[in-house]
Formats: structure tokens, C-alpha cells, sequence
């Protein structure tokens, strides 16, 4: 069993505070996926988990055990660097060897895990080259092979993905996923990927300035984003925000006044505001309908995908919105566009930024 | 591109360029060309002043053969390489041990260290000269090969530590860390890794110590005395001559003196390899 449990973590590089109290629960065989902004510090995190980086104070468990004084070999994680850290002057299969020779196994024994890891990776054709022989997706490859035959029981990756042409990204995300699957290890994953955050994840952590924002699953970050943060990093485009003022309209219910003047009635759902307090209005690009009445904007840039027409539109008060419509969807820059909304879809922010209703459909 | 290719300027710079180069060349030249053609020289050429005319025949075989007879200058090169050999090694081995440390490990006098290793380049060392003949003298090791050495290594490690720490300084920490989460031991991280993609450093720094040991002239005639120990540097005193000094033989012995060194360059220069480390990260 190898969970992983982080409490009150925190990490100072002489006095900057970079980590600032991080409790994390990752249950043994978990994805858990950290996101978050350059800088938030990702890499620190995993690297502490790693042993890589001492712990300024908190306590990080792995499989149980208190890891405080356990040397990086021996808490039994492999580690997959942001740049790939292979050894420049040994051969793919000796790159990949090369930590169970050090460590006393005996040939008879790596040759067959040698083999396997090879193949699960397709790389049994390259193992007498050089890393600078190798491609940017088979050098990655080389890198996580050599942390699978360590046969580790957590697995931390930091932006592996990241530097490989888009086709490459999609093919080794599903390897990563395939291999996760069949090794059924605690995967911890760093990336700013949105798509590679979304499709990979059993969990997601969303990193903000050295603290967690929020936890969960892919959807429920999605859908019920805790605050604003998370609104605007999960989901791409950004959701959209518009500021306004609130204030009870009877029955539970909430009317919304947007900056422009426009009104929404919401369905508190149990939530309650004191009259013309301050909020944000938030509502993703794809609950927005062009063509309905509605809010009433005009269109500054129209972005012809194909399957979807993404228009970019501002309202009257000169605030962006973005507007995700059908790919026959037509409209000319400059003119006026009506956008429906469809309150059961809206979220209200208060004026911390903390969620006070989720949009949910089924209302 | 910099710098821009001569064949792409101005047509009088050009012609300037082919003129003035190969002057340039030849007055670059001119002492190490003296010393080739006065060492193939009659000695009556000499005694007659013609120090820079074109000899009057060819002696060159004399003159070496007789470089070889009448002093001890076998047994001088053997002495230089006694001398030069481990202070190579030793002054290029302890280095890499001192750039891995101050390289690799973060300790809190880590900085001081290296600065002390540094500093010390900065001493002349002829200021050194009567304190260190007198620390030899009181430790036994004064006119022995084993006090050369010692006292070379000392003085060499301090810009081989300088010339490493900072090699290993720029290679990608991310090995050392992927080999720590490995598993792999300190000791062995430092064999199998750091040490192979030093192979550059240490060709360099090996020819470049060599030279300068074998060259030394300072510290042979301060610490060195008898003829067992005297270095080719030093030794070549032997052939001044009794009333006249013999510069045939002198140059002759200058330029078998000079070959080691070239000879060493020669021999380390497949080793000055660039782009070791390419494909060691996504780059
Ligand atoms: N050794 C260090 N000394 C001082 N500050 C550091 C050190 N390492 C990282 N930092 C700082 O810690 C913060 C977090 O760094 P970290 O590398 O964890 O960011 P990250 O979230 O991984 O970013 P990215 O997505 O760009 O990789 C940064 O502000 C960085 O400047
Ligand atoms: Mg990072």
C-alpha cells in the first residue's frame, strides 16, 4: 500500500515562504494530478515528496511510514524529471539498468525487467543507442522506463509531457494512462496542461501560491470550482466573470444585477445574500447562446473552429465575454450580439471570491 | 554571424588580411624558428656571429647527438617525468574530487572553501619561495622527487579545483538527482556519471598542468639540487659550457625538452570532445 499523506507542509528557501501549509490525502493507486500557475510550486511539492528538497516543517508519510529521515532511495518513488535527466554517455538499455546495477541486483534479474519495460514502451529496437540519438517522445520513453523497472510504489512526474509536439503528447498520455492501469502504482503528476489535467486525473490538485485552492475530481472541479481561482484555471476558455450586485427575490430565490444593468434571477439553492451585496457572476463559455435575448454585446472577434464558433464579445460596460456557439454559428465583428444565459448554469462568486451557488442543470 | 567571414568584407580589408596574417605569423614564430635553426647549427657559425644567417651546414645530427653525450639530459627527462606524471595525476585527481564537493553538496562553509581556492591563485609565488624551501628543508623533503611533487600538487590544485567545480557546476544537477532517487550511492553517482562526462575537463586540465609543471624552472632550481633530482628545466644548465656557452646545444636541448608537452597535447586531444552532454535533457 503506498498512499501518500502530506500534512501542514511547508517549504522556505531561506526566508521566502514558497509552500504554505499543504494537506493532501493521495489514496494508493490514485492519479493525482498537481496544476496550477508557473511558480505556484509544483516541483517543489513533488520534489519534496521525492527527498529531493527537506521538508521546513509538516510531516509527509508514504505507504504509513514518516519519511521525514528516509533518504530519497529508500522510500521506493521513481521520479520522471521536468527536463528528462538521462545520462548523456550511457545507452538507452544501460540508462535504463543503470539504477538496479548500482543498487546490487544481479544481471539475471534486470535483464528480464529490462525487457519487459522495453517493450511496454517500444523501445526494444533503440537499446544500444544514446539518448542524443533519440527523439524528444522516445527520450521521454527512456525516462519513464527507467523509473518502471525500479518497480517503485509511487510514481512522481514532473511536466513530462511537456516540450513534445501535440500528436506525441496525446500518444504518450495514453501510454502514461495504459501504464498507470496495468502498474496499478500512486501516480503524482505535475502539468499545465488543462487536457492532460482533465483526461488523466482521478484527482486533482489545484496549486495557488504555495497553497492548495482545491481538490477533487476532474468534474467537480469543473463544475463546482470552490472559488474563483479554480473557476478561471480549470476549463479552457476561461469561464466568464461579470461583476454585479445581489439581493433576495423571495422564494429562495436570487436576483442578480450585472454591471451593465442586465438582471439574472438564480435559484439560491439554500444561499443566501444580504441586499446589493457585491458578487461575481460566472457562467462558462458553452452555457452562453447567441441569438437569445439576454445580455447584449458586440462582437470583437469571431474564432471559426470548425465543430465550434467561439466569439469573444463586450458588454456594454466593456467587460469580455466569451461565447461558445454551433460551428454554423455566423457573426460579423462590430455587430450588436444577443447571448442568452441560462441561470440554472451560473455560478455567483461572493466578494472574496468564494463560491456561493453552483450552475447545475438538473435544477 | 559572428565573427563575420573575411571573405564577406571589404576587398582591401581582405587583401590587408592575406598580407598582414602571415607577417603576424612569422613574428609570432620567429623565436621558436630561431631556436630550431640555431639548434641544427655548426658551432663555427656561433664563433663567427652568424646568429640569424642561413647555417652553413647541417648539423642538426652532431648537435643532438652531442646534447645526449655530454650531459645527463636522459636521465633530466626522466626526472621532469617523475616529477610531472604524479603531479598530474595527483593535482588533477584531487580536483575532481574538490569540484565534485563544492560543486555538488550544499555546506555551509561551501562558498569560503572555494573562495580559499581560489584566493590562493593570487599569490605570487615567488613570495612563497624561502618560507617553502624552509618548510622542505625541516620536513626532509628538500632535493627529493617526492617533495617536487608534493609541493606542485599543492600549488596546482587550487585553479583545478577553480577549472572543475565550475565544469561540474554546468552539468545538468537533474543526473545527480535522478541518480539519488535511483538509489545510487554517492561515491558511485561520482564514478558512474559525473566522472565520465568530465573526460573533457580532465584532458584539458591534464595537458594544461603537464605543460606548466614541466616548464617549471622557479621551483627546480629552489628545491631541487643534485642531479637525481634536477628536472630537464634546470639541468639544461649543464650545457652552458665550461668558458663559452654552447647555444647549439642549448636550443638543441630546449627543443627535446619542448616535445613532451606536445606530445601530451597530441595524445589528450581526442578526449577535448564538446556536446557530452547532449540529450542528457529536453534542450
Ligand atoms: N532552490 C530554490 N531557491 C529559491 N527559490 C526557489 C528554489 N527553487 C524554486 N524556488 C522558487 O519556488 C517557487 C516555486 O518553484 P517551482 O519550481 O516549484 O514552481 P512550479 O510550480 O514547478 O513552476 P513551473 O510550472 O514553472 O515549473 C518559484 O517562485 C521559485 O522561484
Ligand atoms: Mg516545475
Amino acid at each position: 500500500m503506498a498512499e501518500v499523506t502530506l500534512r501542514a507542509i511547508t517549504k522556505s528557501f531561506g526566508d521566502v515562504k514558497i509552500i504554505k501549509g499543504v494537506d493532501l490525502q493521495i489514496a494508493d493507486g490514485e492519479f493525482c494530478v498537481f496544476v496550477g500557475p508557473s511558480g505556484c510550486g509544483k516541483s517543489t511539492l513533488l520534489r519534496m515528496i521525492a527527498g529531493l528538497e527537506d521538508i521546513t516543517s509538516g510531516s509527509l508519510a508514504i505507504g504509513g511510514k514518516e519519511m521525514a529521515d528516509v533518504e530519497p532511495s529508500d522510500r521506493g518513488v521513481a521520479m520522471v524529471f521536468q527536463s528528462y535527466a538521462l545520462y548523456p554517455h550511457m545507452t538507452v538499455k544501460d540508462n535504463i539498468s543503470f539504477g538496479l546495477r548500482m543498487t546490487g541486483h544481479k544481471p539475471a534479474e534486470i535483464e528480464p525487467k529490462l525487457r519487459r519495460a522495453a517493450e511496454m514502451l517500444q523501445l526494444t529496437h533503440l537499446l544500444d543507442r544514446k539518448p542524443s540519438q533519440l527523439s524528444g517522445g522516445q527520450r521521454q520513453r527512456v525516462a519513464i522506463g527507467r523509473a518502471i523497472v525500479r518497480e517503485p510504489q509511487v510514481f512522481l512526474f514532473d511536466e513530462p509531457l511537456s516540450n513534445l509536439d501535440a500528436a506525441l503528447r496525446v500518444q504518450m498520455r495514453t501510454e502514461i494512462g495504459k501504464l498507470h492501469h496495468d502498474l496499478g502504482a500512486t501516480m503524482i503528476y505535475v502539468t499545465h496542461d488543462q487536457v492532460e489535467a482533465m483526461t488523466m486525473a482521478d484527482k486533482i490538485v489545484v496549486l495557488n501560491g504555495g497553497v492548495i485552492e482545491q481538490v477533487g475530481s476532474p468534474l467537480e472541479l469543473y463544475h463546482r470550482p470552490r472559488n474563483l481561482f479554480v473557476a478561471g484555471f480549470i476549463g479552457s476558455p476561461k469561464m466568464n466573470v461579470i461583476p454585479g450586485t445581489a439581493s433576495p427575490a423571495g422564494e429562495g430565490r436570487i436576483e442578480v444585477t450585472l454591471k451593465d444593468g442586465a438582471k439574472v434571477t438564480l435559484d439560491g439553492g439554500g444561499a443566501t445574500v444580504s441586499s446589493g451585496q457585491s458578487v461575481t457572476l460566472g457562467i462558462r463559455p458553452e452555457h452562453l447562446t447567441p441569438g437569445r435575448v439576454g445580455l447584449k454585446a458586440t462582437v470583437r472577434l469571431a474564432e471559426y473552429l470548425g465543430s465550434e464558433t467561439m466569439f469573444y464579445a463586450a458588454l456594454a460596460d466593456g467587460s469580455e465575454i466569451a461565447v461558445k456557439a454551433d460551428g454554423l454559428a455566423k457573426a460579423a465583428i462590430g455587430s450588436s450580439l444577443d447571448i442568452g444565459l441560462n441561470p440554472a448554469a451560473c455560478h455567483l462568486f461572493d466578494a472574496n471570491g468564494m463560491a456561493i451557488i453552483h450552475g447545475d442543470l438538473t435544477r | 554571424m559572428f565573427p563575420r567571414p573575411i571573405q564577406k568584407s571589404a576587398p582591401w580589408l581582405q587583401a590587408s588580411y592575406k598580407v598582414l596574417l602571415p607577417i603576424a605569423l612569422i613574428v609570432w614564430l620567429l623565436p621558436l624558428i630561431g631556436i630550431a635553426v640555431t639548434s641544427i647549427r655548426p658551432s663555427s657559425d656561433l664563433a663567427a656571429g652568424n646568429y640569424f644567417g642561413w647555417p652553413t651546414r647541417f648539423a642538426g645530427v652532431e648537435n643532438y647527438t652531442a646534447v645526449f653525450q655530454n650531459s645527463n639530459i636522459g636521465w633530466y627527462i626522466l626526472n621532469s617525468f617523475k616529477v610531472t606524471i604524479p603531479t598530474v595525476i595527483g593535482a588533477v585527481g584531487l580536483s575532481c574530487l574538490t569540484g565534485f564537493a563544492l560543486a555538488v553538496y550544499k555546506f555551509r562553509l561551501n562558498l569560503v572553501v572555494f573562495f580559499m581556492f581560489v584566493a590562493g591563485n593570487f599569490v605570487p609565488f615567488q613570495i612563497l619561495a624561502i618560507p617553502v624551501r624552509n618548510l622542505t628543508v625541516q620536513l626532509g623533503l628538500y632535493d627529493t622527487i617526492t617533495g617536487l611533487v608534493l609541493f606542485h600538487v599543492a600549488f596546482q590544485t587550487g585553479f583545478c579545483t577553480l577549472f572543475m567545480r565550475n565544469f561540474i557546476k554546468a552539468l545538468p544537477f537533474a543526473l545527480i538527482e535522478s541518480a539519488r532517487v535511483e538509489g545510487v550511492s554517492e561515491w558511485k553517482i561520482f564514478r558512474h556519471i559525473v566522472l565520465p562526462l568530465m573526460r573533457p575537463a580532465i584532458a584539458a586540465l591534464a595537458v594544461l598542468i603537464f605543460t606548466f609543471v614541466w616548464n617549471d624552472y622557479f621551483w627546480a632550481t629552489i628545491m631541487a639540487q643534485s642531479a637525481d633530482v634536477r628536472p630537464v628545466t634546470a639541468g639544461m644548465n649543464e650545457l652552458k659550457g665550461q668558458w663559452k656557452v654552447a647555444w647549439e646545444l642549448i636550443t638543441a636541448a630546449s627543443i627535446v625538452a619542448a616535445l613532451p608537452p606536445v606530445a601530451m597535447f597530441f595524445l589528450m586531444q581526442k578526449h577535448f570532445i564538446a556536446g557530452l552532454t547532449l540529450g542528457a535533457t529536453k534542450g
